[in-house]
């Protein structure tokens, strides 16, 4: 029964017009969004390798310097760009690229495209994500809507019960035939981008367990809205108003949930304002130790402790260069300010984080969304992490600065000046995503949300069945 | 003909429950948006306010302070903390350069959540380069934001499609067609009627409640009534368009399901394809310059600049004699080179960061010029417009902003260079901003969209001609 259904409806939705001519859309606007993205990253690749390398000798080429110099000089970390993303493009066009990193302060993460681009960027992009999330949904409903209400329609539903069918038969028929083609379409589009991804040179960290991962969990959200489609037709007596409300559906779980559960984690937790955010480091910056200041209460603090601590009277008597040793002092009290306000932001982003998982219940394109991202490389938290590490580096290139000066130079020679050869001593920035295993871990709550849905869904679509 | 239709119309609209669901749908939609909106604003206003407040505070103490100075009393700041220098206030004591919200700011999120709605520009600190974005979770800015320009564009034409998509199938599927054709009317023009009969009621439905929401909520709609009229009047050609759009529907496709896709379709393709391949295409063809590429190039300029300080000065005082008569002292600290510097360097940037502003400014012009192929297009950006959140808007705060901060280091040179203190008399005479808004009426595209949906409507009549009305009712 299972198997003559499927045939029959394969057979039925391959006569009709409709499913050729959206299917045939659907594979073309696949086709432009892979070859687009993949122009795209290639581009921008290129200017990652060409960027990092030129900044990379601008540093190495500074010439005689004094160390504090060339940290106020500072270096440059960029965001890589990862194979996935030719995929899933995520925020990657909200978040920054690149972040400076000088002495004193930590800085956010600069130029991102959308600021660069016209309003019209916020309709959204054509990439391959945009047609996964939202179009194949849209071609499920499409599929599906009259899979049962053409049976009422037709009055066939009359013939197929004095059969004495088997509903839940009939319906795991009519699930696989509408199933099997987005199935086939999704195998085939992650294919593809498999073999793409693997004959560009240099892709680095892709590997094809991320890209299986991705294809699992849009088969799950393809499942999901089978079934909402088929519970839908079941329901409904008309397919114009089975339509009608399958598209609601998509409307309200797709476009209208993301924006309203931005608007409630934005009220409920609010991010600073990029100036009250700087106002408020400022505030504790200044209530500690400034190294540019020899003549605060902190300084003279510093200056007692270090001279007992050497048993020598005067600062010139010390074995390094005190300039450089505060230096490093005031570099340390900052970094723990940064680290303590950037803290407070994360907890506000993981909050609203929260928020988002809590009104994944009014939508499975939520979980599918962040899970996507998250094993793309594309999500907010991989770009928290690139900035975290960017961080770590600055304070390390502080340390190896300051304690260069103090190591070399007497106390009070502002005027002493590292080799030339001395600045390629510092090890380049290296950033590594984390490992597809921590990223589905730290995906965990998405992941049960969505399999919910999934089980859900298909027991709803089992009980309505059998009252159909 | 007309009127019996009417009443009919009225009186299957009233005893519908769908019309109720619909006013409670329509309601809520426009409360929430209206509450994001109006929130959004209210958080701005403070944020600016308290900006402005805390800068009079500022402001006051150092009057204070110089006063203080003047009269040779004991301060207690540290000597390169001293207002007298000027240098200290162009960079410690910034004014505020805020865009503040306009009276239908509520109406559209545009690129609100992208930029910063105000800035300090300083003598000394912040970037060569100002940034103007605001701090934002990008997930935010990923999903966007629910606002009323949201619910017009994208959901109103869905309850339009709801509403309309079967006046005709409807008709024939339940076998009342027939009855139809018997009466002295022509079918195009009997689902016309039919179809402005329902325009009518929910433009009604629509602007009562709309107006009914901003009332409630206090967003003031009536104190701007020329802003008013306009955001009713893009509402209602932007109903009407796709009435004419169901019209045509309704004319040549077949059964009330082939009808609803049909209308989905166009709906997906004006809303969503069309402005995302508008957007791919202005991008490629005007493609901004890389930003990584240019932090380089800035770089070497900066290296460069930083290099030759004692020989700018040189060459900035050459070029400035006046700076050179009118002190006679001619004492040279770290700041007379370090301006002179940056001076050189921000002159030497400014094509570089103007090719950005450039290639913006060819992407917009690519929008005005298409943005006729997809109304919800057209509608977004005149409600952004309306709203001052549009693209424009923000580049001409930006462009004040960067003329004011040249404004306020200007300033300030003739004291450094004359070696000049900064008094308390001085303090009047700082220059202030002011934000000047551009112009907001959008009526241009009303005429434009209302022609199009006559066009339409026209199209339908036309082309509905040769199917002789025996064709419709035999149509599957």
């Amino acid at each position: 029964m299972i198997g003559k259904t499927f045939i029959k409806e394969t057979k039925e939705l391959f006569r009709e017009g409709r499913v050729r001519i959206s299917l045939f859309i659907v594979l073309a606007l696949l086709g432009v969004a892979v070859w687009i993205s993949t122009r795209q990253y290639e581009a921008v690749n290129d200017q990652y390798a060409a960027a990092k390398t030129t900044e990379r000798s601008v540093w190495d080429g500074q010439g005689e310097k004094n160390p504090h110099s060339a940290a106020h000089y500072g270096t440059y970390a960029f965001k890589p760009k990862y194979p996935l993303s030719l995929v899933d493009q995520g925020v990657d066009k909200y978040a920054g690229t690149s972040i400076f990193l000088e002495a004193h302060n930590r800085n956010d993460a600069q130029f991102s495209a959308a600021a660069d681009q016209t309003g019209l960027a916020r309709f959204g992009d054509l990439t391959p994500d945009f047609i996964l999330l939202f179009i194949i949904p849209l071609l499920i409903i499409l599929l599906g809507y009259n899979s049962l209400t053409k049976e009422r329609e037709m009055g066939t539903l009359a013939l197929l019960k004095s059969q004495g069918i088997s509903f839940w038969k009939m319906i795991l028929g009519k699930w696989t035939a509408l199933f099997l083609p987005i199935l086939v379409i999704t195998v085939t589009l992650f294919l593809i981008a498999g073999v793409v991804l693997s004959r560009i040179e240099d892709f680095g960290v892709f590997n094809w367990d991320a890209l299986l991962a991705m294809c699992l969990i849009y088969i799950m959200y393809y499942a999901v809205f089978t079934n909402l489609v088929l519970i839908v037709s079941a329901l409904t007596r008309k397919s114009g108003v089975s339509l009608v409300i399958a598209l609601s559906m998509w409307i309200a779980a797709c476009l209208a949930a993301p924006k309203m559960a931005t608007n409630v984690a934005n009220n409920q937790h609010p991010y600073p304002t990029a100036q009250e955010f700087a106002a408020s480091i400022l505030e504790d910056k200044e209530n500690g130790l400034d190294g540019h200041n020899p003549w605060s209460e902190e300084s003279k603090k510093l200056e007692q402790d270090v001279l007992a601590k050497y048993g020598v009277d005067s600062l010139h008597q010390l074995p390094f260069n005190f300039d450089g040793y505060r230096m490093q002092k005031g570099e340390e009290h900052a970094a723990e300010v940064y680290f303590k306000h950037y803290k407070l932001l994360k907890d506000q982003y993981e909050r609203q984080s929260e928020v988002y998982q809590g009104l994944a219940v009014l939508s499975p394109y939520l979980p599918t969304r962040f899970m996507s991202m998250a094993v793309a490389h594309t999500d907010y938290g991989t770009h928290w992490d690139f900035s975290d590490a960017a961080e770590k580096y600055r304070i390390a290139t502080q340390k190896f600065l300051n304690e260069h000066f103090a190591e070399n130079s007497g106390y009070g020679e502002w005027g002493w000046q590292a080799d030339a050869d001395f600045w390629q001593q510092l090890p380049a920035f290296e950033y590594e995503p984390t490992s597809l295993k921590s990223t589905i871990r730290e995906q965990k709550a998405n992941l049960s949300i969505l399999g919910i849905w999934l089980l859900l869904s298909f027991s709803g679509l089992l009980l309505t069945v059998k009252r159909f | 003909m007309l009127r019996p239709n009417f009443k009919y119309e009225l009186k299957q609209l009233l005893r519908s429950n769908w019309l109720w669901l619909l006013c409670i749908i329509l309601i809520s939609l426009f409360s929430f948006a209206t509450y994001n909106g109006l929130k959004k604003v209210e958080a701005r206003e403070a944020l600016i306010a308290s900006a402005k407040a805390k800068t009079q505070e500022n402001d006051t103490k150092m009057l204070k302070t110089l006063d203080s100075l003047e009269q040779g009393l004991e301060v207690h700041l540290k000597p390169w903390d001293l207002p007298s220098d000027p240098i200290v206030v162009g960079s410690d004591h910034p004014r505020v350069a805020a865009m503040p919200a306009a009276d239908f700011t509520f109406l559209a999120t545009g690129q609100s959540d992208l930029f910063a709605h105000y800035k300090k520009p300083k003598v000394y600190g912040g970037g060569i380069i100002e940034d103007f974005t605001e701090m934002t979770s990008p997930v935010q800015l990923l999903f966007g934001s629910f606002d009323l320009a949201f619910v017009i564009v994208f959901l109103l034409p869905l309850l339009i499609i709801a509403f309309s998509y079967n006046v005709l199938s409807a008709e024939r599927e339940s076998g009342t067609l027939r009855l139809l054709a018997a009466q002295p009317i022509g079918i195009r023009t009997w689902v016309l009627q039919k179809l402005l009969i329902r325009f009518f009621w929910l433009s009604v439905l629509v602007l009562v409640s709309l107006i009914g929401v901003l009332l409630v909520f206090k967003a003031d709609p009536f104190t701007n009534i020329s802003g008013l009229l306009g955001l009713l009047g893009l509402v209602l050609v932007y109903m009407l368009f796709w009435f004419a759009l169901a019209f045509l529907v309704n004319l040549w496709v077949g059964s009330s399901a082939k009808n609803a896709v049909a209308m989905l379709g166009l709906w997906i393709g004006f809303v969503l394809l069309v402005p995302s391949m508008l957007n791919q295409l202005g991008t490629t063809i005007y493609p901004m310059p890389s930003r990584t590429l240019m932090i380089n190039e800035l770089r070497a300029r900066q290296a460069d600049a930083t290099e030759r300080q004692d020989e700018i000065l040189d060459n900035y005082l050459r070029d400035h004699p006046e700076y050179a008569v009118n002190d006679t002292t001619e004492t040279r600290n770290f700041w007379h080179g370090y301006m002179a510097s940056q001076n050189l360097l921000r002159d030497e940037i400014k094509p570089v960061t103007d090719r950005y502003n450039a290639q913006l400014k060819k992407q917009q012009r690519w929008v005005n010029r298409f943005k006729w192929l997809s109304p919800a297009v057209t509608i977004q950006e005149s409600l952004n417009k309306l709203a001052g959140t549009a693209t424009s808007d923000y580049e001409n705060y930006r462009e004040q902003v960067l003329a004011f901060s040249e404004e306020w280091r200007a300033h300030f040179m003739p004291f450094l260079y004359n070696n000049q203190k900064f008094a308390k008399a001085d303090y009047p005479d700082l220059p202030r901003f002011e934000y000047q808004k551009q112009d907001q009426s959008q009526m241009a595209s009303i005429p434009m969209l209302l022609l199009i949906s006559l066009v339409l409507f026209g199209l339908g009549f036309l082309a509905s001609r040769n199917m002789k009305s025996g064709g419709i009712l035999n149509q599957a």
